[in-house]
């Protein structure tokens, strides 16, 4: 039965196209720079700063005695966790909503014409900005912040799966269509998955702007949450407090960047395989 | 009647956008007269009013230009900053290698983190928006001019070698060209954000402009005139990105990616 | 229950006579009923002074258990015509039946490959999953499903495969996922759409085996769209070749060769060789066939 067929049945292997120039620098190199510059730049932070009598900036070891005791004991659970709820509470609305509504204005176009000029209009403003008017609204509680980081945040998420949606392939499509897939087969099997990559895209900016729209809810005027904290000990010249609240929402930045990325790589294993696949070719 | 055909389609998205901005309109009046009066959402007409009236002060005018202004310095130095690394670091591995951990680390971190700091050395000045504006967009700049150098074809440098080019005219002809798609999509991108870098920087570390304006209209609970400002936030915000989108076009006119659209 | 069962005949069952449900009537053996049936199909773009005839009057048959390949000038709307024919788009004027009913959308006793293999099958879902992708709405029965992929699978001869993804396969592998998805369909009629036409030549010749072969292992009406005449020559029991601006039927060409094929005998002998000129002097001057005819 399979005569034929196995002559051409070995799956394509994917090599790496070689590439720049000859003049190769050998790996273990490369991993001393990479990680012998950061930990240089830290050691150099610690030893110039280790008696600094200047304000503005403290040893680094007095930043991260204050680090450890604000973050890892003190308001760990009366800031830290309260800041980053309402991050992923926010975060996950806009989501929803943001995917949920691209959905909708994608494939009924009508509606799309309706909202599409407010829509743009809206994410033009600066996502910050809207925070006084929810605080005026809703007052400074947590349900001023979780309303202000899901609305600024749904719009990047909201344009990129309409943009994904409208663009998925006619020839996916007609597939769809010719087997008769159900309408919800064809929502989840074929038009999510094929607008995925675009999808993650628009919510890793998402996630970005989340996480700002968190800090700034904080620093206009509330009292809890770490951008509360951190401005607040700048205003009172707690210097090494405010500095370990900076280093505190970096690293937080970072994390969280962090952790999207090795989501949205394992979820989009298939994507990525697929353009290094292309790219070899 | 082709034409009439024509004007009917484009027409048709129009009306319907004219409908939804009017129907917003409708819903917002009638949420401040029926379930939300009393708090603090103007009418329409309040709205509006303020924004007549704050478009007849000079005052909002300076704001407004220096706005504007401030975001545009700070984005022309962050490109001068950011092309001037970013083709220092492509063209040298050992550096890209040395600052590929601390790039990476810094990417992801908005400049708002840094904010307290700026504010607190520099005080709530122009000067603080303009390094705030820096942070923010330098960063991606260059980590795109880096990935824009690193991705011209080594052949083509080789064959300029071979012709007896210098290293600055390589830089010149070769290398600064190659990666101006990748430099010009980040210069777009970073345009709007200058704008909400400079917005931010006003109404949190009380930099001049439109964020500080906000800032003092909600102190002084003009919501009026809070809702007159988002309006005008948002109007500068298309224009930011309008305006980023045609010079990245007209920048890129002749580069290949910009043709197949055409075609 | 000892009684003798007598298997009771179900009305004319005359070996080899099929019901023609167009019209009832019971059929001569010579003359097998339409699997597919194409009348006076036309179809244009736009709408008054501005309308685009794409298709004009074409009428065709394709009985069950055939194979049938409709060649014609590259852009003479074949793909348009094959569009119409799988119910993605909307006839202007006349008809297409699958075993008697009216097609106005896709029907259920018809699965299409598409040309760009590489652009019809999911990239994000494995080979098997692929393939079950279609049968899910069916509600089969776990075993059966199973039972179903793995013959698809074996009869294109991808079992080693079954966990890879689509763009792990070369064009000529993906193009074979393609087919199987179409077989698990279990349709009664698999329509192709220029199949083979982004593949390398050896890997092409299997897959016209591979064509005529499921022909005869799952029973299956074949309609094929090529602009290959040796292909279309090679696979098919009929020739439809159409004119172009409008897409007509310029003949029906029977081709007089044995049921049983193969590469390199049957594309040697005389009657290969008549057969494909006259299908390509039919394509190259039709209208002196149609005046001859005249």
């Amino acid at each position: 039965m399979t005569t034929t067929a196995d002559i051409t049945a070995t799956p394509v292997a994917t090599p790496r196209r070689p590439r720049r120039r000859s003049r190769r620098i050998p790996s273990w190199v490369k991993w001393a720079l990479a990680v012998g510059t950061p930990t240089l730049l830290l050691a150099a932070w610690w030893t110039a700063s280790a008696d600094s009598s200047n304000t503005f900036f403290p040893s680094l070891e007095q930043i991260l005695t204050r680090f450890q005791q604000l973050w890892l004991f003190d308001h760990f659970l009366t800031d830290v966790v309260p800041s980053l709820a309402n991050l992923a509470g926010g975060f996950a609305l806009a989501a929803i909503v943001g995917v949920g509504l691209g959905f909708v204005l994608a494939l009924i176009r009508p509606v799309r014409w309706l909202l599409e000029p407010i829509i743009h209009f809206v994410r033009s403003i600066p996502p910050v900005a809207l925070v006084p008017i929810f605080i005026t609204m809703i007052g400074f509680g947590n349900d001023m912040r979780i309303t202000s980081i899901a609305l600024a945040a749904t719009f990047p998420t909201l344009i990129a799966t309409m943009d994904g949606i409208r663009s998925v392939d006619g020839t996916l499509k007609d597939v769809s269509v010719v087997y008769r897939l159900t309408r919800a087969e064809k929502f989840t099997q074929v038009y999510l998955p094929a607008a995925a990559p675009q999808i993650f895209a628009g919510l890793q900016v998402s996630l970005q702007v989340a996480f700002i729209v968190m800090i700034a809810s904080e620093m206009l005027g509330a009292a809890t949450g770490i951008g509360a904290l951190t401005l607040t000990a700048q205003q009172s010249f707690m210097i090494a407090d405010m500095w370990a609240g900076v280093l505190l929402l970096g690293v937080l930045g970072f994390v969280i960047n962090k952790i999207f990325d090795l989501v949205k790589a394992r979820i989009l294993a298939w994507y990525f395989g697929a353009k290094e696949a292309q790219r070899a070719t | 009647m082709m034409t009439a055909q024509r004007w009917r389609h484009s027409a048709r998205p129009t009306a319907y956008g004219v409908i939804g901005v009017l129907g917003l309109l409708l819903v917002w009046q009638w949420l401040a007269v029926g379930p939300l009066s009393g708090t603090s959402l103007p009418t329409v007409a309040e709205a509006i009013g303020a924004l007549v009236q704050m478009l007849g002060e000079g005052g909002f005018w300076e704001d407004t230009s220096v706005t504007a202004g401030t975001a545009l310095i700070g984005l022309a130095a962050s490109i001068v900053v950011g092309v001037v690394l970013g083709i220092l670091i492509g063209t040298s591995q050992l550096l890209r290698f040395a600052t590929s951990a601390v790039l990476e680390f810094l990417k992801p971190i908005p400049p708002i983190v840094i904010l307290p700091i700026v504010v607190l050395v520099l005080g709530p000045t122009t000067e603080m928006t303009i390094v705030l504006v820096i942070i923010g967009c330098a960063i991606p700049i260059l980590i795109q001019t880096v990935a824009g150098v690193f991705d011209v074809d080594p052949v083509r440098t080789d064959t300029a070698r071979s012709y007896g080019m210098g290293r600055a005219e390589i830089l010149g002809r070769v290398v600064l060209p190659g990666a101006s798609p990748f430099i010009a999509t980040a210069i777009r991108v970073s345009a709007p954000a200058a704008l909400v870098v400079t917005v931010v920087a006003g109404l949190l570390g009380g930099g001049p402009g439109l964020g500080q304006s906000l800032y003092q209209a909600q102190t002084a609970g003009d919501s009026a005139r809070m809702y007159a400002l988002i309006i005008v936030l948002g109007v500068l915000g298309m224009v930011f990105q309008a305006a980023s989108q045609l010079v990245e076009a007209k920048a890129l006119h002749w580069h290949e990616s910009k043709r197949e659209v055409q075609a | 229950m000892q009684h003798d069962v007598l298997p009771i005949p179900s009305a004319p069952s005359i070996a080899g006579d099929r019901l023609n449900p167009h019209t009832g009537m019971t059929m001569a053996q010579t003359t097998p009923p339409a699997r597919l049936a194409v009348d006076k199909l036309s179809k244009s773009y736009g709408s008054g002074a501005q309308a685009k005839e794409i298709i004009g009057d074409l009428s065709f048959e394709v009985a069950a258990g055939e194979v049938v390949c409709i060649v014609g000038p590259s852009g003479v709307g074949k793909t348009t015509l094959l569009k119409c024919i799988t119910g993605l788009q909307p006839l202007t004027s006349g008809e297409a039946r699958i075993d008697g009913q009216l097609i106005d959308g896709p029907p259920e006793q018809m699965a299409l490959v598409f040309q760009d293999y590489h652009r019809s099958l999911m990239p994000w879902l494995t080979v098997r999953k692929n393939i079950r992708l279609p049968l899910r709405h069916l509600h089969l029965d776990r075993s059966e499903e199973n039972q179903r992929i793995d013959e698809a699978i074996e009869a294109v001869g991808l079992s080693h495969a079954t966990d890879l993804y689509p763009w792990q396969l070369s064009g000529g592998m993906q193009q074979r996922v393609a087919i199987a998805r179409g077989l698990a369909y279990r349709p009664e009629i698999l329509i192709m759409d220029e199949p083979f036409a982004s593949v390398d030549a050896q890997t092409r010749f299997e897959l016209e085996d591979l064509c005529l072969r499921i022909r005869e292992q799952f029973g299956m009406t074949i309609l094929v769209v090529t602009h290959d005449i040796d292909e279309a020559v090679y696979l098919s029991d009929r020739v439809v070749v159409l004119g172009s601006k409008p897409a007509h039927v310029v003949e029906i060409v029977t081709v007089n060769l044995p049921r049983e094929r193969d590469q390199i005998t049957t594309r040697a002998t005389k009657a290969f060789v008549d057969e494909r000129t006259r299908v390509l002097s039919l394509i190259k001057d039709p209208h002196r066939q149609e005046m001859a005819d005249a």
